[in-house]
């Protein structure tokens, strides 16, 4: 349990635990990069066959899996957690998650069993969603609770430093795997390596957790027979502690998810979609400043040990804040300075019949949007494209104006598919000729690519990162009593990423259509990082020098 | 905490190593949700895994 024993070092034992609780999470990471990487693949393999109603239905069922289930997983392992204890259920967590993955990796295709084999794969999906709204909880608790008082943030920041470990380890096993066999036997059957040799890290990660002891903390609560009867009841049961959930949530998790996407998955998608610097220098340049980042997972969580979780969160959103639009701006500048210019030079205007955009949030992906506004401020967006906003006479098609040249934009809402298809490519054709015209550039071009300034701008945005993530996991546990600590952090911490942060791009591709500027995106991420910052100064407390056993 | 540090440096260097290799043909965008997890675009499969980040 607790020592106040500041400096010596880390034992044999806490170093296991350590090692042994942030396996599980690069699990997670390792997970969450093959269904981005693999993505098509798997949308090829047990997808395909599917009628369109069918994949509607597959979609929300995907778009669950991913979002909807973590926070349930939250709740119902962060009970079994606080009940039965960290180890059990945190090895139940690693199970269920590893044996998931390894069985998309012999899972029969559409071809193979029809439709069973997208139904099985969402299951397997669904699954993993719940083991893993879990297991993060159940890391973080078990390594604090086998921290010295002064160094929860410290030994609890090298579970924040997985997500870097899961990214590069699932990349190497997806290009050795590729390199080894080939593009045409991976497409087919090679894909499946990464999932299948899971089972490797699985059975390391079990064989250690099987050895540990369970948290001195809870075996000294079980043993006294004052571990939670009803930790949900007590947990959000009671206005006390639902409370500082909703603290936990809204004034850490929010900012500190926004920050931490817009660092690592905005930035990307705003290089390769936005900037149209090509998908290579973007992945080594977002990997450089990554790796750079890294450290300071480690260098901010020990710094708060010394000077509070607190400062070190609410500065990282308050810098957000502050510096997301002059940043945003500068990569514009440094990776495509072409576009940055046409943008200042040219104006263009969508003229519109109010009633027909709509506000483009599409987070499953399902939505089509039919209408001519919403179809010219789509191409336009994608384009990277900054427009004002005309209003045009009601019943009238929307316009794209590009300078002299006059765009009429088009309804596809009751097209046939090859007719929308047509006009869909004629329509695309005329802007980005419009647009070449006006000196809008089709790629970035790599000469004028500034890595330097692009990578010194992408560390700062992940150091950011670093700070509103290093200590989070401390403050988490800090925030709550060992009977519902598991349940109670697992939550916010839930909601907070999956949904405040899983909705970033789509709210930010939503928010650039409707208003026009391609950095109006980062509205959502300022907001949300400002509401955090202004709630967690003033409601939140420091926990680092909180006795984490004082209500046990 | 040496043995770390150098660790992490080969790991870093083996990292960049492997991305280099891969070109536009990673995807590090994270996992798919929703129609983005379900369709796949037209091209060979095995190229388009950043293709289907753009869709999102």
């Amino acid at each position: 349990m607790a020592t106040l024993d500041i400096d010596r070092p880390m034992s044999a034992e806490e170093k296991k635990v350590i090692f042994a609780s942030s396996l599980g999470t690069v699990f997670e990471w390792y997970d969450f990069y093959l269904y981005g990487s693999l993505a098509a693949i798997i949308a090829k393999q047990f997808f395909s066959g599917l009628d369109e109603g069918s994949a509607f239905i597959f979609a929300l069922l995907a778009f669950a899996a991913g979002f909807i289930v973590r926070p349930f997983g939250a709740i119902f392992f962060g009970r079994l957690g606080d009940m039965i204890g960290r180890k059990y259920t945190f090895l139940v967590t690693i199970l269920i998650m590893g044996l998931s993955t390894f069985i998309v990796g012999i899972l029969p295709n559409y071809a193979s069993i029809g439709v069973a084999a997208p139904v099985i794969l969402i299951c397997l999906r669904l699954l993993q969603g719940l083991a893993l709204g879990g297991e993060y909880g159940g890391a973080a608790t078990y390594v604090a609770e086998h921290a010295p008082h002064d160094k929860r943030g410290a030994y609890t920041s090298w579970i924040q430093t997985t997500a870097t470990l899961g990214l590069f380890l699932s990349l190497m096993v997806i290009l050795g795997t590729r390199s080894a066999i080939g593009e045409e036997a991976f497409a087919e059957w090679g894909w499946r390596v990464p999932f299948i040799v899971s089972i490797a890290l699985l059975a390391v990660s079990v064989y250690i957790r099987l050895s540990m002891n369970e948290s001195p903390a809870f075996q000294k609560m079980k043993s006294e027979g004052k571990t939670s009867k009803a930790p949900l009841t007590e947990s959000f049961g009671q206005w006390k502690n639902l409370k500082v959930v909703i603290l936990a949530l809204i004034g850490l998790t929010a900012g500190q998810a926004v920050v931490w996407y817009s660092g690592q998955f905005y930035a990307l998608f705003f290089l390769t979609q936005s900037l149209k610097v090509d998908g290579a220098t973007a992945n080594i340049l977002v990997a450089v400043s990554l790796l750079i980042g890294t450290p300071f997972f480690i260098v901010f969580g020990s710094l708060s040990d010394k000077i509070g979780r607190k400062p070190i969160i609410m500065l990282g959103c308050l810098l957000a804040v502050l510096t997301y639009f002059p940043v945003f701006e500068a990569l514009t500048k440094a990776a495509n300075p072409d576009l940055y210019a046409a943008q200042q030079k040219n104006k263009v205007v969508v003229t519109a019949d109010a009633a027909e955009c709509s506000f483009q949030f599409n987070p499953t992906g399902t939505v089509k949007f039919t209408s001519s506004c919403d179809i010219a401020k789509q191409v336009l967006a994608s384009s990277s494209v900054s427009y004002e906003n005309a209003v045009g006479p009601a019943g009238t098609p929307a316009t794209i104006k590009i300078g002299e040249t006059e765009i009429v934009s088009y309804t596809s809402k009751g097209l046939p598919a090859d007719e929308a298809k047509a006009k869909a490519a004629e329509f695309k054709k005329a802007v980005a000729d419009a647009l070449k015209e006006a000196g809008y550039p089709a790629k970035a071009d790599p000469a004028k690519v500034d890595k330097v300034k692009i990578t010194i701008i992408l560390t700062y945005l992940v150091i950011l990162v670093t700070m509103v993530y290093g200590p989070i996991a401390a403050m988490l546990v800090e925030m709550f009593p060992t009977r519902i600590r598991y349940t109670s952090m697992s939550l916010p911490y839930h909601i907070g990423n999956g949904w405040f942060g899983g909705l970033l791009p789509t709210t930010a591709f939503a928010i650039v259509a409707q208003t026009g500027n391609m950095y109006n995106g980062l509205w959502y991420p300022i907001i949300i990082a400002g509401m955090t910052f202004v709630i967690g100064m003033i409601f939140v407390r420091e926990t680092k020098d909180v006795d984490i056993y004082a209500d046990d | 905490m040496l043995k770390i540090f150098v660790g992490f440096v080969i790991f870093a260097a083996l990292a960049i190593f492997v991305i280099m290799q891969g070109g536009d043909s990673l995807d590090m965008g994270g996992e798919k949700h929703g129609a983005d997890a379900v369709h796949a675009p037209a091209e060979a499969a095995s190229d388009a895994a950043s293709d289907a980040s753009a869709a999102k």
